[in-house]
């Protein structure tokens, strides 16, 4: 009896149909179904391809109406989309408003696959802290350090960086951004201890806490990222982390700077940190960057946006202040410096001395 | 047996489609529904605009003789556009359980098939049940198998790569037909594609117990079909297996075979032993059981995931079979 031209196919507007969606989600969600087949359903239903996207997770999924997969180019932001959950946006590949059904199909398949969301990373497995720390420990016989990394799941050819924070226990961070230990609190609320790390650097005026899909309200946490290698070379990657964690800064206006270095990026700064730490006797130039600090909340950042930009044009949208105020500061701040922080060379010795500061900030662990 | 356990669960995407697509299908289906069905919408038969895919097919029909004394029988003939030498012939009988259905029905599937594999499509229209009981259906589609095989060179088909083909009771059907052939010193077949294919009018396997009531065609809707086809003798001792070839004791010197079906379906058991049986008797069976599907997924919900892998797999084999 199969011959019935009975076909599960893209829904007509008629009175039936919203009810129909419904029921298809809704089983799908009762038999616990995964993401490609809500995105699959979204498809049948809705006629068009659809797509899930979520930056944080890495996912990206594409489904035809006829069921089968397809990659494509970046999504269209005048399609229909709904969010699913913090950053995973489901998308009908039409231009909106969506009609009834669409609309239907959006908020039912985005239901289900939030459902999903939440049930994944409640079920990601914790990774076993010893063992992260067994991997980076130089001390530990090489063949007990790929045992632990194999528990980890990680094979000895895997390229892996070692991640050190500031007071918490390190992390690895695996290919396709995978990091591997060190709980921390998402934007939900919930503790996940694998998921993509956020590279940006938390500046006042630049990238924000929120922008990292963190909760803007939770610190920012300090992160050194050590150069990839083989499980085998974790040790050496940590020990380059730590160096590159001692040049982060906590992002705000007493400390700016980046909070996410990766040793890779330091080239020859990362010489100075053997030679400075909190009891070294700071050089005027540090001195003389305590001095700005002290005499306005905002005088510090203002100097390390233009440290770290190309042009004061680029540094006043960084601080997102307008022109003109960046130059007041500037004609305010920079005279208790001494330099010409305009000049090429100024800015290097700026650079340095930011630098420097917070290696004396930042002892070595 | 006493007792049977819960049915296994359908696969999750077919149970939502299911949920969209049951309402218009109830599993049980009573002989006071034959007429209904058979003048219904859900018999969305393809026209010839669809059947010719754009010139992708020619399509023809051919009026032929029918069994002794019976009237003649239409085939119809689906043939790759261009084709240049000489193709695979399949040799095509419809389902719909013995009691609905015409030679177009469930075609595009095959013409998937072709569009793959090249293959000239020949569907036989044969009498259908209560009108027409046992044998006139299977005599039909047999008389149209013949002609086929005789006239194979007028129609372009490889007299070597000639294989039968169907699904439900088209799959019963055309395991009968390979067994007739082989019975009858008839046409040699190359191989015999058995879609969940409809073979034990007994009706009580546990897989027809565990789906009373669910899915599509359980065992209510096969006791229609098998009863519409038998009449009284339905499940008795005298039940040819020419009508239902699981009733045949000798199950050796056929050709391959395929034969798939769903895990959560009343066909499932009868399939899984007939198989079973083709290896006891030395022969060859490549055997599918897909899980959680219902009879038909495969057609009803094209899209899923577990339809796709059981579409390639029918193409995969069709390519080793056939050489192509």
């Amino acid at each position: 009896m199969k011959d019935l031209a009975v076909r599960l196919a893209a829904l007509d507007p008629d009175a039936g149909a919203a009810l129909r969606v419904i029921a298809y989600f809704d089983r799908l969600a009762e038999g616990r179904a995964g993401l490609q087949t809500i995105v699959r359903g979204a498809a049948v239903l809705a006629g068009c391809p659809a797509r899930l996207t979520d930056d944080a997770r890495r996912i990206q999924l594409r489904v035809q109406p006829d069921g089968t997969d397809a990659t494509a180019g970046p999504p269209d932001p005048s399609w229909m989309s709904v969010g699913v959950a913090d950053q995973a946006v489901l998308w009908l590949e039409r231009p909106g408003p969506p009609g009834p059904v669409d609309a239907m199909v959006l908020e039912r398949a985005a239901g289900a696959a939030r459902a999903v969301l939440e049930r994944t990373r409640r079920q990601i497995p914790p990774a076993d802290p010893a063992s992260v720390e067994l991997t980076l420990d130089a001390a530990a016989p090489e063949h007990l350090r790929l045992t632990a990394a194999a528990r980890l799941g990680l094979k000895p050819s895997d390229q892996v960086r070692a991640i050190a924070y500031a007071g918490a226990p390190p992390a690895l961070l695996a290919a396709g951004n995978r990091r591997i230990g060190h709980p921390v609190e998402t934007d939900t609320g919930r503790m996940t201890s694998v998921g993509p790390l956020q590279h940006a650097a938390g500046r006042p005026g630049g990238t924000t806490a929120a922008d990292n899909g963190l909760d803007a309200t939770i610190t920012v946490q300090r992160a050194g990222i050590g150069p990839a290698g083989p499980v085998a070379d974790l040790p050496t990657s940590y020990t380059a982390a730590r160096i590159a964690l001692r040049f982060t800064a906590t992002g705000t206006e007493a400390d700016p700077g980046p909070t996410v270095v990766h040793a890779d990026r330091l080239g020859g700064l990362a010489l100075l940190a053997a030679t400075v730490g909190p009891g070294t006797e700071p050089i005027p130039d540090v001195r003389a960057l305590d001095r700005v600090a002290a005499c306005a909340p905002w005088a510090l950042a203002t100097l390390d946006a233009v440290a770290e930009t190309l042009s004061l044009r680029a540094a006043a949208t960084q601080l997102r202040v307008h022109h003109s105020t960046l130059q007041e500061r500037l004609t305010h701040a920079a005279p208790l410096l001494g330099w010409d922080i305009r000049e090429p060379q100024g800015r290097l010795r700026l650079q340095v001395a930011l630098a420097l500061r917070r290696l004396h900030r930042n002892g070595p662990a | 047996m006493t007792t049977v356990s819960p049915p296994p669960p359908f696969d999750p995407e077919l149970a939502a489609a299911l949920s969209v697509v049951g309402e218009s299908l109830p599993p049980s289906l009573t002989a006071d529904m034959i007429q209904p069905m058979r003048s219904g919408s859900l018999l969305a038969d393809p026209t010839d605009e669809d059947l010719a895919r754009g010139g992708a097919f020619t399509v023809a029909r051919r009026t032929v003789p029918g069994p002794a004394g019976a009237p003649e029988i239409e085939l119809l003939i689906l043939t790759p556009a261009g084709a240049r030498t000489t193709l695979p012939g399949i040799y095509h009988t419809h389902g719909g359980g013995m009691i609905v259905g015409n030679n177009r029905s469930g075609v595009d599937v095959l013409q998937d098939w072709a569009t793959e594999v090249p293959a000239v499509i020949v569907s036989v229209e044969y009498r259908l049940a209560p009108e027409h009981p046992h044998p006139a259906p299977v005599e039909d589609c047999y008389a149209g198998l013949v002609w086929t095989a005789e006239h194979a060179a007028e129609l372009g088909i490889d007299p070597h790569h000639l294989i039968v083909a169907g699904a439900s009771a088209g799959g019963g059907l055309a395991a009968a037909l390979a067994l007739l052939a082989r019975d009858r010193g008839g046409p040699a077949l190359a191989g015999q594609m058995l879609l969940c294919p409809m073979i034990d009018d007994r009706n009580d396997t546990p897989s027809a117990v565990q789906m009373a009531g669910l899915g599509v065609w359980d065992r209510t809707s096969n006791d229609t079909g098998w009863t519409a086809l038998l009449g009284a003798a339905r499940g008795g001792p005298d039940v040819s297996p020419y009508a239902a070839p699981a009733r045949a004791t000798d199950l050796s010197g056929l050709p391959p075979a395929f034969i798939d079906v769903g895990s959560a379906e009343t066909f499932r058991d009868e399939d899984v032993t007939y198989a079973s049986r083709i290896w006891q008797a030395g022969g060859q069976a490549e055997l599918h059981v897909w899980p959680g599907g219902f009879h038909g997924f495969d057609m009803m919900v094209p899209q899923a995931a577990v339809s796709q892998e059981a579409r390639a797999a029918r193409v995969r084999w069709l390519r080793r079979l056939l050489g192509a």
